[in-house]
């Protein structure tokens, strides 16, 4: 997958320099459209996923509905994965994307970020039973994570930093790491927490269990760099959705845990 | 197990899988047909152009082709849908093989044919199209449907791109549900039902158009 990772780095940089002016106003591209085209990711229960009706559903979905409602245009959500988010947004097919998308500095040199509206808790976690401690018990082992995910840097930088001998196996999205843990492959999955909500719901034969925290990240809303009015409308609109409770109650809704009284900046 | 809207899912994401695979073999093919004249001309420049497509085609994988026409193109201003750079790429790709393919076949007809041929007073371009070109794709018709198939498959490749076709709709709904075994099951039949057909019509054209051979 090596080649895909360069054609991505590659179309990006490009992208970065070609694709649209600088200092465009998106913000009233998208009141003169009346629709905002919004990235979100879809494969990422329980953010985003689609329900038995396959109707989209998911804190990120909720989270986009409420801001093209307050926006007062129509919303068109845009299906993005983890390794294009940055694609989609620097090539102009979406607007912002609401993807659990966590701000990193890596990230910060391509796009720019809106104030974080929640936050993901990224975890070790085990099945069968095994208990692991810390990021020196990981020896040895093998572990299952999601390629180009800030989960991936995090246990790969975890295990540099520690000197710990471990194997990482990188799986394209989160279900085909799933399904690896989940068919026994791998004992050891470095995870978003509420991600195991879901799972353990439908395999309550196998249960993946935290083991520690390795970071908790902000995710905000990302956008293209140098939209300063798109910017400043996300900032106030977090800042006002925080205030009055509705972003914590949609995350309350499918994380069954409340959003932290203070979400860190990075 | 699955519920019937995601079933019904899968089943229109199958539509769109064998309406890809049909858009690659119509047009890929009406391209391919070109670059096999063009690459068995006298002429020496439209065999070098053809040759040349050919290996750049054949040397870049489907995957990147597929994020060149979607993200590349819409750099260069063209904004094209998932589907339409889907489709594209897949002509682009299909095109080639097919080429390659049906120039091996047109090759592989006997010298003999061209003179008897032009015994029969047949303009050039009669011969080759009346007489030479039936014979050829007769020739090539086991790889042709044999790579069919393997279009069929490397439609599941858009899926990186955003088209909802059967590998991207049966990841989606798996990455909700959780319970790969049943939907990969379920996809893989979908699969095999496309592609059986096409090795049993190869079968029978092998079956029909052998008849000198029987």
């Amino acid at each position: 997958m090596t080649i895909r990772n360069l054609t991505l780095a590659a179309l990006t940089a490009v992208g970065l320099a070609a694709a649209l002016p600088a200092g465009a106003d998106t913000l009233s591209d998208i009141r003169d459209r009346g629709t905002i085209n919004i990235g979100v990711d879809i494969g990422q229960a329980p953010f985003g996923m689609v329900d038995g009706s396959m109707n989209q559903t998911g804190s990120d979905v909720d989270t986009a509905r409420k801001l093209a409602e307050d926006l007062g245009v129509k919303l068109n959500v845009v299906s993005v994965a983890p390794a294009n988010r940055i694609p989609f947004l620097l090539t102009g097919k979406v607007d912002v994307v609401v993807a659990s998308f966590s701000i990193t500095e890596e990230r910060k040199k391509q796009v720019d970020f809106s104030k974080p509206y929640a936050v993901s808790e990224v975890v070790v976690a085990t099945t069968g039973g095994l208990e692991l401690s810390g990021p020196a018990d990981l020896e040895g082992r093998q572990i299952a994570v999601t390629r180009a995910s800030t989960n991936d840097t995090l246990i790969t930088d975890a295990i540099a930093a520690n000197d710990v001998k471990a194997t990482i196996v990188r799986y394209d999205d989160n279900a085909m790491t799933t399904n690896a843990v989940l068919s026994g492959q791998h004992d050891v999955y470095v995870v978003a927490q509420s991600l195991l909500v879901p799972i353990n719901e439908a395999n309550p034969s196998r249960k993946i269990e935290p083991q520690f925290v390795l970071r908790t990240y902000p995710l905000a809303i990302g956008l293209r760099k140098n939209e300063p009015e798109l910017k400043d409308w996300l900032d106030n609109w977090v800042d006002e959705n925080l205030a009055n409770g509705k972003l914590n109650e949609i995350y309350q809704t499918y994380h069954l845990s409340p959003l932290p009284d203070v979400i860190p900046e990075e | 197990m699955l519920t019937t809207f995601q079933m019904q899912a899968l089943l229109t994401a199958a539509v769109w899988t064998a309406g890809l695979s049909l858009i690659a073999f119509v047009l890929g093919g009406a391209v391919g047909l070109l670059i096999a004249v063009m690459r068995v001309s006298a002429n020496r420049v439209l065999r070098g152009i053809a040759f040349t497509y050919i290996q750049i085609v054949q040397g870049t994988p489907l995957l990147v082709m597929m994020m060149l026409a979607f993200f590349g193109l819409s750099i260069l201003g063209f904004d094209l849908t998932p589907f339409a750079a889907a489709s594209f790429a897949m002509v682009i790709y299909s095109s080639a093989y097919f080429g390659e393919i049906w120039r091996g076949g047109i090759l592989a007809v006997p010298k003999t044919q061209w003179e008897a041929a032009e015994c029969l007073a047949l303009h050039p371009v009669q011969r080759f199209w009346l007489v030479i070109i039936p014979q050829g794709l007769r020739i090539s018709t086991p790889p042709t449907v044999g790579f069919m198939v393997q279009i069929v498959k490397n439609t599941s490749l858009a899926s990186v791109i955003g088209v909802a076709e059967l590998t991207y709709t049966s990841k989606l709904i798996n990455n909700s549900t959780f319970q790969p075994f049943i939907i990969f099951s379920v996809v893989a039949v979908l699969y095999f039902c496309m592609c059986y057909p096409l090795a049993w019509w190869s079968r029978k054209l092998e079956d029909k158009l052998n008849v000198a051979h029987r």
